[in-house]
C-alpha cells in the first residue's frame, strides 16, 4: 500500500504550485485574472501533454476539442435554462455534454487518423479544427457563423448575481480542478501499464507491436483522454466564463500553437513540464501584453525552434538529468 | 504436436521472392539454428513468423491455430518472442522498464501488475548480467549490453518460442560460450523453443542447436541434426560462398 | 444554361487548380527528398502573396515580375531555415520536423504581421479579360495559369536535364547509394529544400495574381490544408502528381461550390472548405500514398 502512494509523490510539487496560484489569486487584490489565466495554460498544457508528450504524435487540430466543448456547455444552457428544478445541474450537464462531444469527435477523428503513422496523422489533423468550424458555418447548425450568445439565458436561469459568480469565479475555480485532474491522470497513466505501452510506441512503434502492444488501442486511449479534458476546459474557460461562442474564435489554430509552446517549453512527456511551461508562457504573455502587445508568438516561435533543435526535452527534461541520483529525483518527473 | 508450423510460405516483394515455398516444423523446447548467407531470406522469415509481414502464399500455424494474418501484437501474448538483429531498445526508458514491457505484454499479459512486471524484469536482468545497469536509460548502453537487454526483454515475455536474430553477433567468443550455456539453462527451466538465426558463428551453432536449417535464396536447403549438417557438403558450400552444386575453386 | 454555367465554373476551377497544383509542388519535392512534411507551407505561400502585393503597390511593378524575385527570396529562406534548423533534425524523430516547420510558419506569419499589419489587403491589376462563351477569364488569371504551367515545366526540365536535378532524383531513390556514388547528399537536401521553398513562395505570387484580395498574414492556413489534400491526392512524393492533383482539386472545389450554392439553407463557401477536409480524410483512409503516386 505504501508503495502505491509513493508512486503519486510527484503530484506534490504540481498540486503545491496550483495551490499557490489559487491562494495568490484569492488573497492578493487584482491577481485573480492572472492566476486564472496561468491555471488555464497549465490545464490545457497538461491535457495536450497526455497526447503529444506520451505518444509523440502531434494533433494540429487540437483546439477543435476545446471548441466542441464550448458548444456543449453553450447548448446545454441555451436549451435547458428554463428548466427550473435543474439549477446548477445545467452547468453539470453542460460539462458532461462538453466531455461527451469532445470524446465523440476524438473517436471520429481517431478512427481515421490514428491508423496512420506520424506525419500522415499530423496531416490528417491539420484540417480538423477548420473542418469542424466550416461544418458548423456551412451547415448553419448551432447558430452557424453567428455563434451563440447565452448570457441572457444564463441570467434568466440563475438570477443576475449567481450568474455573475458562476462566470467570473466558479468557471475559473473549476479550471483549477481540471488542471489537478489532468495531472492525476497523467501520472496514473505514466505509472501504469498504459504509460509503458505509450513510451514503447513513442520510441519504436514497430518494436512495440512485436512486444505485444496494441498500439492503436493505446493511442486512442491517450487521444480520447486528451480530447475530453480539452472539451471540459473549453466548456469552463470559454463558454461559462465568456457566455458566448463564435466558431471563428473557438477553432483558431492559435490555441493549438500555445499548447505546443507550453508542452515543448516545459518538457513533453513529463508531469511537471506543462506546469512549468504554462507558467512561463502565461507570465510572459501577460507581461508582453503590457509591454509589447501582440508580440508573444513572434518571440516564442524562434524559442520553440531553438528548443526543438537544441533542448528537445524541455526545461523539466534538462532538470531531470541534473537531479538524477538525488532526493529530488522522485519529485521531478 | 508441433509448436510452430510453416506450410509452403512464400513472400514476394514486387519482383523479388524473398521466401520461397518454405516449410518447417518447430517442436516445443527445441533448439534450432537457421543458417544462411546475407540475403537468404532469414529476416523476412522471422518477420513472417512474428507478423510484421503476411505471406502471399502458405500458412503459419502456432499451437494448432492459424496465425498467418494475425496482427503482430496479438502474437506475443500467445507465446511468440523475438529479438532484433540491431537491438531496438525503448531508448528513453530504463533497462528495468524496457524488460518490464516484455513481462507486461507477453504471455503474462493481463495477469501481472506493473510492480510484478518490474520484479520479473529484475530477475531476468540479473540473469543476463545487467543488474548494475538496470536504472540506466536503455539508449545509453553499449551495443553488447543492448543485445543482452534485448534477450532479457524477450525472455520476460515468457515465450514458448523465442526467435533470436543474430543475437550473438559482435560478441567475444568467451561471452558466446556463456550465452549459449545461459540459453540452454533457460530452455530447460522454462521449456522454450529457441530458434537462433546465425550467419557465421560456428561456435553458437555447434554448442547450441540440436538441429540446423540452412536457407539459401529464400528456400530451405537442408534440415537436419547439427552433427550431420556440419558434414553436409551443401552446408559447407553455403558457408564458403559457393552456390551448391558447383565445384570447389 | 446550367450546363454552360457548370462548364464555365469548371474552367475556372481548372485554371485555379493549376495554380494550386504548382503551389503544392514544393511541398511534394521537400517530402520526396527529405521526408520532411513542411507544415508551415501556407505561411510561405503567404510570403509570396505579400511580395506580389508589395511589388505592385510599393514598386508599381506588374506581379509577373515578382515571380523570379519571390523564387529567389524563397530559395534564400529555404537555405537559411535548412542550415539553421532542418539539417539538425533530419535524424531526429518525425515529430521534431513537424513541429519545427510548424513553428517556422508561425514565425513567418508574425514577422509579416509586424511589418505589414494584420488587415486584409488587396490590389487591382486590371489588364482586361478574355471572353470565352462559357465564362470570362481575366488576363491576370490566365497569366497566372501560364506561369504555373511554365514553372512546372521548368522543374521537369531541371530534374531531367541538369546534373543537380538528376542527383536529386537519385537521392530520392536511394540516399545511401547516392552517397556511394559521390553525391553530396547534404547539399542535395539543402538544394531541394531551398528549391521547394522557392517554388512555394513563387506560387504565392501566382495565387495573388489569381485572387488579389484577402491578403493577410494569416491567409496561409487555408492553403496548407489545400496543399495537403492535393499532395495526398497526387502522391506526397511526386511534384508532377501534385500538379495534376491540383487540377483535380480545383475542379472539385469549384464544382462542389456550384453544387452547394444550389442547396438552400447552407453556406456554400464554408461547406466547400469542409469538403476538402473530408476528401483528405477519405484519401488517407483509402490510399495514403496518394491516388496517383507510387511508393
Amino acid at each position: 500500500m505504501r508503495a502505491k502512494i509513493v508512486k503519486y509523490y510527484p503530484l506534490i510539487p504540481v498540486y503545491a504550485a496550483y495551490l499557490i496560484l489559487f491562494l495568490i489569486g484569492k488573497n492578493v487584490p487584482g491577481m485573480w485574472q492572472l492566476m486564472a489565466m496561468l491555471a488555464f495554460y497549465c490545464a490545457i498544457g497538461q491535457a495536450f501533454n497526455i497526447f503529444l508528450g506520451m505518444t509523440g504524435y502531434v494533433d494540429f487540430g487540437y483546439v477543435a476539442f476545446m471548441g466542441v466543448g464550448t458548444y456543449g456547455m453553450a447548448l446545454s444552457i441555451v436549451h435547458l435554462y428554463q428548466v427550473e428544478w435543474l439549477g446548477v445541474g445545467i452547468i453539470v450537464i453542460g460539462l458532461i455534454l462538453a466531455v461527451v462531444m469532445a470524446s465523440l469527435l476524438s473517436i471520429a477523428v481517431g478512427a481515421v487518423a490514428l491508423r496512420l503513422r506520424g506525419a500522415y496523422f499530423a496531416i490528417a489533423t491539420i484540417g480538423v479544427n477548420e473542418g469542424f468550424r466550416y461544418f458548423i458555418e456551412g451547415a448553419k447548425i448551432w447558430g452557424g457563423s453567428e455563434g451563440i450568445i447565452f448570457s441572457g439565458q444564463l441570467t434568466q436561469a440563475f438570477g443576475r448575481e449567481t450568474a455573475s459568480v458562476l462566470s467570473t469565479l466558479w468557471a475559473d475555480i473549476i479550471i483549477f480542478f481540471i488542471a489537478g485532474i489532468a495531472a492525476f491522470i497523467t501520472i496514473y497513466y505514466m505509472r501504469g501499464k498504459i504509460g509503458y505501452a505509450l513510451t514503447a510506441l513513442r520510441e519504436d512503434e514497430d518494436a512495440a507491436k512485436v512486444m505485444g502492444i496494441n498500439v492503436t488501442k493505446y493511442k486512442i486511449i491517450a487521444f480520447i483522454t486528451s480530447a475530453s479534458l480539452a472539451g471540459s476546459i473549453g466548456a469552463m474557460a470559454w463558454a461559462l466564463k465568456l457566455t458566448y461562442v463564435f466558431p471563428s474564435e473557438v477553432f483558431e489554430i492559435h490555441y493549438t500553437i500555445e499548447c505546443i509552446i507550453i508542452v515543448l517549453l516545459g518538457g513533453a512527456g513529463t508531469l511537471l513540464g506543462p506546469v512549468v511551461g504554462g507558467l512561463i508562457y502565461g507570465l510572459s504573455k501577460y507581461w508582453l501584453t503590457v509591454v509589447l502587445p501582440g508580440f508573444q508568438l513572434l518571440i516564442f516561435a524562434p524559442i520553440i525552434i531553438i528548443i526543438i533543435v537544441a533542448f528537445p526535452e524541455g526545461v523539466i527534461g534538462v532538470l531531470k538529468r541534473r537531479v538524477r541520483g538525488s532526493v529530488l529525483e522522485k519529485f521531478i518527473i | 504436436m508441433a509448436l510452430l508450423t510453416l506450410e509452403n510460405v512464400t513472400k514476394r516483394f514486387g519482383g523479388l521472392t524473398a521466401v520461397n515455398d518454405f516449410s518447417l516444423e518447430i517442436h516445443p523446447g527445441e533448439s534450432l539454428a537457421i543458417v544462411g548467407p546475407n540475403g537468404s531470406g532469414k529476416t523476412t522469415l522471422y518477420n513472417i513468423i512474428s507478423g510484421v509481414y503476411f505471406p502471399e502464399e502458405g500458412r503459419v500455424i502456432f499451437e494448432g491455430k492459424d496465425i498467418t494474418t494475425l496482427p503482430s501484437y496479438k502474437r506475443a501474448p500467445r507465446g511468440l518472442g523475438r529479438t532484433f538483429q540491431i537491438p531496438r531498445p525503448f531508448g528513453s526508458a530504463s533497462v528495468r522498464e524496457n524488460v518490464a514491457v516484455g513481462a507486461m505484454f507477453g504471455t503474462l499479459s493481463g495477469t501481472v501488475s506493473v510492480d510484478e512486471s518490474l520484479a520479473i524484469a529484475d530477475c531476468y536482468i540479473e540473469r543476463v548480467g545487467l543488474f548494475p545497469h538496470r536504472d540506466k536509460a536503455a539508449g545509453s548502453l553499449t551495443p553488447v549490453e543492448k543485445k543482452l537487454m534485448e534477450i532479457a526483454r524477450a525472455l520476460a515475455m515468457r515465450p514458448k518460442l523465442l526467435l533470436m536474430d543474430e543475437a550473438l553477433a559482435g560478441m567475444h567468443p568467451k561471452d558466446i560460450d556463456a550465452m549459449v550455456a545461459f540459453l540452454q539453462t533457460i530452455q530447460e527451466e522454462e521449456d522454450i523453443a529457441i530458434v537462433s538465426m546465425v550467419e557465421h558463428i560456428m561456435r553458437a551453432v555447434v554448442g547450441f542447436a540440436e538441429r540446423v536449417v540452412v536457407m539459401y535464396q529464400g528456400a530451405k536447403l537442408c534440415d537436419e541434426p547439427t552433427e550431420q549438417a556440419l558434414c553436409d557438403s551443401r552446408v559447407v558450400e553455403v558457408y564458403l560462398g559457393h552456390p551448391p552444386g558447383e565445384g570447389h575453386a | 444554361m446550367i450546363g454552360a454555367q457548370f462548364a464555365g465554373n469548371l474552367t475556372q476551377g481548372l485554371v485555379l487548380g493549376g495554380i494550386y497544383g504548382m503551389a503544392t509542388m514544393g511541398l511534394s519535392l521537400i517530402f520526396g527528398v527529405l521526408r520532411v512534411v513542411n507544415v508551415g507551407h501556407g505561411a510561405f505561400v503567404m510570403v509570396g502573396a505579400f511580395i506580389a502585393l508589395w511589388f505592385f503597390t510599393a514598386l508599381g511593378l506588374a506581379p509577373i515580375i515578382a515571380i523570379p524575385a519571390a523564387f529567389a527570396v524563397g530559395m534564400a529562406l529555404g537555405f537559411i531555415f535548412y542550415y539553421s534548423a532542418i539539417r539538425r533534425l533530419i535524424a531526429a524523430p518525425e515529430l521534431s520536423t513537424l513541429l519545427a516547420t510548424f513553428a517556422i510558419g508561425v514565425l513567418l506569419e508574425e514577422v509579416v504581421k509586424i511589418i505589414f499589419g494584420s488587415e486584409f489587403r488587396g490590389y487591382n491589376w486590371a489588364v482586361g479579360k478574355l471572353d470565352l462563351s462559357i465564362t470570362v477569364l481575366p488576363y491576370s488569371k490566365i497569366y497566372a495559369f501560364i506561369g504555373s504551367v511554365a514553372i512546372a515545366f521548368l522543374l521537369y526540365l531541371w530534374f531531367r536535364k541538369t546534373r543537380a536535378g538528376t542527383a536529386v532524383r537519385s537521392v530520392v531513390e536511394d540516399s545511401e547509394g547516392a552517397k556511394v556514388c559521390g553525391i553530396n547528399v547534404g547539399w542535395m537536401y539543402a538544394l531541394s529544400f531551398a528549391i521547394g521553398i522557392g517554388l512555394t513562395v513563387a506560387s504565392g505570387v501566382l495565387l495573388a495574381m489569381f485572387i488579389p484580395v484577402g491578403i493577410n498574414p494569416y491567409m496561409g492556413g487555408g492553403y496548407t490544408l489545400k496543399a495537403f489534400v492535393i499532395a495526398v491526392l497526387g502522391g506526397l512524393t511526386s511534384p508532377y502528381g501534385a500538379f495534376f492533383g491540383g487540377l483535380i482539386f480545383g475542379l472539385i472545389e469549384n464544382g462542389s461550390y456550384t453544387l452547394f450554392a444550389m442547396i438552400p439553407g447552407v453556406e456554400p463557401f464554408a461547406l466547400t472548405r469542409f469538403l476538402s477536409f473530408i476528401i483528405l480524410l477519405l484519401i488517407l483512409l483509402i490510399k495514403p500514398t496518394g491516388l496517383l503516386g507510387a511508393k
